[in-house]
Formats: C-alpha cells, structure tokens, sequence
C-alpha cells in the first residue's frame, strides 16, 4: 500500500520553543488517521507545514511519495485550524474562488453546499455565518471536486452535538467511499470513534504511531458482576490471563492480558465456581485513560 | 497569471469597498485638477479674459502640470492597496489560498501585478485628463504640439508604481490596515520632513535620493517650475536618468525583498 503521506523528521522552531521535535511517521492509503494531542503540542504545526503555509526548520515531507508542490495540494481538502473566507463575500461565491484556485468544477458547489446544509444560505455574507455554519462551509470546501484526501484540523471544533455527529457519520463514510484522512484531534474519543490509526503528539514529540487498535489497546477489560462480589473477587484472581481486578462502584473491572480474554470461558469458570453472574460486559481500556498513561510516560 | 488574476478579479468584483476606493481614485484626479484650475481662473489678474500668465494648463505645460497635481493624490491609490493586501491577513486568506493550491510565488506575483495595474490606470486616467484640460478648457497654442512634455506621463506612472509599491511593501510586512496606513503616511510626511530640513538648513544632497524624494524630483512643483533658472533647469534635466535608475533601484529592492520574505517565512 502506498503512502499518502510521509514524514521524515520534521522539527520546527517558533523562536526558542521546539514547536515539534524530529516527528516521522507515515499515513497509509485509505486510513482515517488520527493525530492525537493535548492543546499546543503541535499538531497545527505539523499540518501547516504538510500544507505549506508554514516552513520547517529542518526535515522532509512527501505527498503522494511526490516532492512536495502546489498540484498535490490541489488533490486535498483541507481545512486547517479556523474557517478562512472573504467576510464581505457570500458562502457560495467563497467556494467560487476555493473551487477556482483548487481547479475544480463550479457545478460541484451546489452539491457540497447541500451535504453540509448551507444551500439555504448561500447567498448571505460570510460574516453573517454562525460559528458552526462557517465551520460547514469550511468542510464545505474541503469536499469540493471530491478529492481523494481529506486533512481536517479540528473539525467539530464549533459544532452542536448534532453537527458533531453528523460530520463523524460524515468522515465514516467518506472513508469507507475509499478517502484517506487526517484529522488532528484533541478529543479522545473523536479519534477512538472514527480513526483507523493514531499518532499521539505530546509537545511536540511524537510518543507513538500506528494502528489504532495496536496503540490504544494492550490489555483488555471486562465488567464482572455477581450477588456477591468478595468472592467474585477471589476466585476471579486465579483465572489464567488476569492482571488485575478492580471494584468499581458495584461491578467488578477486570483487567487481562492482550489475546487471553474469552467472555465464554469467564462466564462457565464462574458458573463451575458456583457463582452466577448477573453482568458480563467486554470494554476497551477508555482511550482517556490510555492516552493520559502515554502521555504521562513520555514526559517522566 | 491570467487565470491567477481571474481569481482575485472574483475576490473583488463584489466588494463594495473596492468600487467605492477605485472611484474615489478615478474620479479624484480630474476633479482635483479642476479645483485648481478653477481656483487659478478666479483668482489672477485676467487682461480681456485671457489669464496674464498663460494658462498653466493648456498645452504644453498642461503635462507637467496635471502631472504634480494629481501625484498630490498618490494617497488614495496606496489605501486601496492597503485594503486588498491587508484584508488577505485580516481574513487569514492568504493562507487559505496557498492550502487551497496557489503556490506562494502565485500569490506574491499577483498582488504585485495588481500594483501595477493600478498605477497603469491612474496614469491613463492623468492622460486623459491632460487631454481634456488642454483641448477642450484650454486652446491649443499654434506650432505647438500637443505631445511636447509628454515625458511627465511617464515620470507620473514612475511615482505612482513607487509610492504604491511603498504601500505595498508595509502591508505585506505590517498586515495590518490602519496600522499600514498609518506608517506610510506618517513615512511620507516625514521624509519630506527631513528633506526639507537637511537640504536647506545643512544642504545636504544625499536627501534626493531618498526613496520619496527621488521620485518627487521627477515631478517638479508648479511653483518651483516658476523660479527655476535655464542653469538650474538644464541641471535637473540632466539629473533625470540618475532619479528613474535609482527609482527602478528602489522599486526591485521593494520587490526582492517582498517576495524573498514571503516565500520563507510563516504565513
């Protein structure tokens, strides 16, 4: 599979501050892949400089495997930290001159302004736009002639929850139509939701890349519970693949190695112990939790 | 280039700030010419309604005439420049351009384009300005041609493209229009300040080639035009190469350097 996109130790200094320090990774076609970090730990540094409106201090770039230029940005869509239009001008027109510099067809306007919901108000200046509206147009452009990737840098950032939802439901499926995307995040599980990798920026290092179930998931967890959860507890101490059992207001959580969890066999180790579960559950380790023990690890 | 300056044709076609600014800028000069026109009609000494002195605005003095007067105009050119480069700030554009696709050189050479373009059209504008005060308020005296001093056109469009280009260069470097504005003005001002001052009071030369200066040379007042002595003129004339070379020294500098920082640096 060929890269979208590859890094090779990018560093960046604003000044004196290490904005990103030697970051490479790679983003492989037809992922949604996910840069994930707290606030100012540079993954709008990272994309201004894949997208050239910002100069690295040292280390390359390629899209496409391609050096660098203006014609592979062409085939993106990107949209990158806030809305940037013409106040003075209409939504519609905006797209106009997106659509002119990006070289694609005009007659493509209506349908994007249809996805995101704007058709009604194409016509009004920008600066008459809600937040979350500007923010539609923006995704607006992005989509325009249908490009093959999408960088989207905090892209509910302004939404309601269902404009939230809808422009998730909206990644999804430009994924699963075959679009690669980048989308840089600070929620968590934004990127647990809809993200096939992640690449987890900590001021401006990189802790670590790869496929979202590799990274965010080393051990797994189950919530157990039973009449009586004292000897739940001890019998449940001698199930091979355990690592740790866990009350958790009136259920059990319980921890096991990565590969060894089989929900079948917990339930009839139970019933063969003479105990009756009342609460089986699978759960992933929260991203939160994971993505606070990375981070924590990288600055100790 | 054509299709770039497509693009910023669309950017402005509908912004009303922009027509009002490019009126203001086409219509200001004849007007202006003719408020002084108006006033030097009325207010000297007429023998059997000829003006004693000759009109200064027939041909061929109408060239050099026209030419300063509307040079006094330079500021309203240069607020329309601020605003179309400033807004690209204002409104983050620039960057959104160039992740859209424009390289940097693309956006760069347009703007510098536009500059041109507009001290093209303020200088046609002076022409045809020059035209109707010479053939139809004035009568063209016999023997002369109307194209004698026709050189002061050129010198107009040398001044109009620098002092532009001077307003260029802060909004690319300031990027902020009030703030723009305000430092070129106030550049503006006091260049001629310290002109005046160190080649009267300390009679300093090097002040002529400041780069106000160098330009104002090319356009002599109405009043200096008036006590000039043959010397002194034939000398100014002579100087002439030296002010448009330093001129386009000046205007290169401006745009190497514009264009060198905007292609480095963080947008």
């Amino acid at each position: 599979m060929k890269n979208i996109l590859a890094l090779n130790s990018i560093t960046k200094f604003y000044g004196k501050i290490k904005a990103l320090n030697n970051v490479s990774f790679e983003v492989p076609e037809g992922s949604v892949f996910g840069i994930l970090g707290p606030n100012g730990s540079g993954k709008t540094t990272l994309l201004g400089i894949v997208t050239d409106v910002l100069k690295a201090t040292s280390g390359t770039y390629s899209w496409f495997d391609e050096q660098p230029s203006e014609k592979q940005r062409r085939q993106l869509g990107t949209l990158l930290e806030t809305p940037n239009f013409y106040h003075y001008l209409s939504g519609e027109r905006n797209l106009k001159i997106a659509a002119a510099i990006k070289g694609k067809d005009p007659n493509d306007i209506q349908r994007v302004l249809e996805l995101v919901r704007l058709t009604e108000r194409k016509n009004s200046k920008f600066n008459t736009y809600s937040l979350g509206m500007k923010q539609r147009l923006a995704i607006a452009s992005c989509l325009l002639g249908d490009p093959p990737v999408l960088v989207f840098d905090e892209p509910t950032n302004g939404l309601d929850p269902a404009g939230i939802a809808e422009i998730r439901q909206m990644i999804r499926q430009l994924s699963k139509n075959g679009k690669t995307i980048v989308l840089a995040s600070h929620l968590l599980d934004e990127v647990e939701k809809v993200c096939t990798h992640v690449a987890i920026l900590q001021k401006g290092q990189l802790i670590t890349a790869g496929n979202v179930n590799e990274v965010l998931v080393n051990e797994e967890l189950v919530e157990l519970g039973a009449s009586d959860l004292e000897r739940l507890a001890g019998i449940l101490k001698d199930l091979s693949g355990v690592k740790q059992v866990k009350h958790y207001e009136n259920i059990l959580q319980v921890f096991f190695n990565n590969g060894t969890l089989d929900l079948g066999s917990i339930n009839q180790y139970c019933f063969e112990k003479g105990i009756v579960l009342n609460h089986l559950q699978l759960k992933k380790k929260s991203l939160e939790s994971k993505f606070i023990e990375l981070t924590n690890n990288a600055s100790n | 280039m054509w299709q770039t300056l497509k693009i910023e044709w669309m950017k402005v076609k509908n912004y009303r700030t922009f027509w009002i600014l490019l009126i203001i800028t086409i219509v200001s000069i004849p007007a202006f010419n003719y408020s002084i026109y108006d006033f030097g009609n009325n207010s000297f000494p007429k023998v059997r309604g000829q003006s004693l002195f000759g009109s200064p605005f027939a041909f061929p003095d109408v060239w050099p005439m026209v030419t300063w007067v509307s040079s006094l105009l330079f500021i309203i050119p240069a607020i329309l420049i601020i605003t179309l480069t400033t807004n690209e700030f204002t409104y983050r554009t620039h960057r959104q351009n160039i992740i859209d696709g424009w390289s940097r050189k693309q956006f760069i050479y347009v703007k510098i384009f536009e500059v041109l373009l507009l001290s093209i059209l303020t200088t046609l504008v002076v022409f045809l300005t020059c035209l109707f005060f010479g053939s139809v308020l004035n009568k063209a005296p016999d023997g002369v041609s109307i194209f004698k001093n026709i050189q002061y056109l050129f010198y107009y469009f040398v001044q109009m493209l620098s002092y532009s280009s001077i307003a260029f260069l802060l909004s690319m470097f300031i990027r902020r229009a009030g703030l723009s504005m305000g430092i070129f003005f106030i550049y503006m001002v006091m260049e001629q300040f310290i002109v005046a001052l160190m080649r009267n009071k300390y009679h300093q030369d090097w002040v002529n080639y400041l780069p106000e200066e160098v330009n104002d040379k090319l356009i002599p007042s109405v009043f200096e035009r008036l006590v000039t002595s043959p010397d002194a003129k034939k000398n100014w004339e002579n100087h002439i190469p030296i002010f448009l070379g330093l001129a386009a020294l000046y205007l290169i500098i401006y745009y190497v350097v514009t264009t060198w920082r905007f292609r480095k640096a963080d947008l």
